[in-house]
């Protein structure tokens, strides 16, 4: 029984952390990869806006861009935004997320350009692999070749670039 | 008429091309996972040994599965025999299995395949598994997205079996045929995006050709469409296919395609 509950208590702990370190994300801006008509961008504003997390999205049709403004205590993690695009049959080119500075400090973030953090809210590009454009890609790979988990390219580890 | 052929590869190369949602061709892209498109395709060609016209109308539903996998039923209802009759239907179903895509632009590549039964009389040597024939088809397609134009190209066999028991198909004819098409689409307003409610058109010119295996006997058509996209959700084709070389028999290979299309997006949460 003691195992049991101790068990509980591990799990509780880690389903806490984790919503705690996807909680703060306040906006996302996505610009996707792939398309020219406005059909196509239809297909990826209708997926974002069926995500129970977004409260509303915003598109610039010219450049493909989706600001999504996020639901207040709302769950969401990177991951969620490209599975939405790459259903809609389209890749993210960019990803620039608006959170918490604290979500950052959660392990998972792994910041690649060594900025230190002192406001209170961060914007950061994730630099993963299907979160940049091929190219990009490519040019990562080799500008952060000794970040040994950026070539691990695990699912839920997000090397970001702080941007402000 | 090889003349305005070239002339028309000429303008479509130099007029650049939006969109690949082509009028009688398929592009390596799907629709959207989780959506269904209802559409219905009327076709209406001028008979060439006989008076009046063939009108066929094709009630269409496109389901995409996910990311990589949609399917398509379709049914054929025509006036051959006179009054207006459901002769046979059709299923299909597309694989994108590569994707190379960047700011704008895309390379895509799908497998597709399609089984389709039909009964009516077996009159032409041309096969056609969309309304004429019972049989199969399978084939690659490749498409290629540059900002606001989109060239796409397929290859594919196709087989010709029985129309039914009534209808077997005749010995005489080669049951079997190579097909390859080629389309070109542009893009040719909005010229700057302003809202999803935007009426979208776009041009098309589509090269549809085809060759019997067995004795060579082939075709070449044009088909050159416009389209209006509306409200980014609903699809409006107006297309005209022209026979630009034959040397087989088709007994109404010119008319006119009238199509409707519209497409529901996330119909499960």
């Amino acid at each position: 029984m003691k195992k049991v509950s101790k068990y509980f208590t591990l799990l509780a702990f880690a389903l806490i952390s984790l919503s705690n370190a996807n909680a703060q994300i306040s906006k996302a801006e996505i610009r996707a990869t792939g398309l020219t008509c406005s059909m196509c961008s239809n297909a990826i504003n209708k997926q974002l806006k069926a995500l129970p997390e977004v409260a509303h999205v915003e598109t610039d049709l010219n450049t493909n861009t989706f600001t999504v403004t996020l639901n207040e205590n709302t769950t969401i993690s990177p991951s969620t935004f490209k599975q939405s695009v790459e259903k809609a049959g389209f890749f993210i080119g960019t990803l620039v997320i608006t959170s918490k500075s604290s979500l950052v400090k959660n392990e998972k973030y792994i910041v690649v350009d060594a900025k230190t953090i002192d406001s209170e809210e961060v914007t950061f590009q994730v630099l993963d692999k299907g979160y940049v454009t091929d190219k990009e890609y490519k040019k990562l790979s080799k500008s952060l070749k000794k970040v040994e988990t950026y070539r691990a390219n695990k699912e839920d580890d997000f090397h970001i670039k702080i941007l402000n | 008429m090889r003349k305005i052929l070239l002339l028309l590869i000429l303008l479509g190369f130099q007029k650049s091309i939006s969109q690949e949602l082509f009028v009688v061709t398929d592009p390596a892209s799907n629709i959207p996972t989780n959506s269904l498109a209802i559409n219905t395709m009327q076709l209406l060609f001028k008979e060439k040994f006989e008076q009046g016209y063939n009108y066929h109308i094709m009630p269409e539903v496109t389901y995409g599965l996910n990311k990589s996998l949609m399917f398509r039923a379709s049914a054929f209802v025509s006036n051959r025999n006179t009054s207006l009759v459901t002769e046979g239907g059709s299923i299909f179903a597309k694989y994108r299995f590569f994707s190379s895509d960047d700011l704008n632009s895309h390379f895509r590549l799908a497998a597709f395949g399609r089984y389709s039964f039909n009964n009516s009389d077996i009159h032409q040597d041309q096969i056609e598994i969309m309304g004429h024939n019972s049989g199969l088809e399978t084939g690659i397609v490749a498409t290629k997205l540059i900002k606001k134009i989109a060239i796409s190209s397929s290859v594919s066999f196709e087989k010709a079996m029985d129309n039914s028991s009534k209808n077997p198909f005749p010995d005489s004819l080669g049951n079997n045929a190579t097909n390859y098409t080629l389309s070109f689409g542009k893009l040719m307003y909005p010229k700057k995006y302003t809202s999803f409610k935007q009426t979208n058109i776009n041009f098309m010119v589509e090269f549809v050709g085809q060759s019997i295996n067995e004795n060579g006997k082939s075709y070449l058509d044009v088909v050159p469409a416009i389209q209006f996209i509306i409200n980014s959700q609903a699809r409006i084709d107006l297309a005209y296919r022209q026979e630009l070389v034959s040397s087989m028999l088709r007994t109404a290979p010119n008319g006119v395609y009238f199509n409707l299309y519209y497409t529901f997006f996330n119909i499960t949460k």
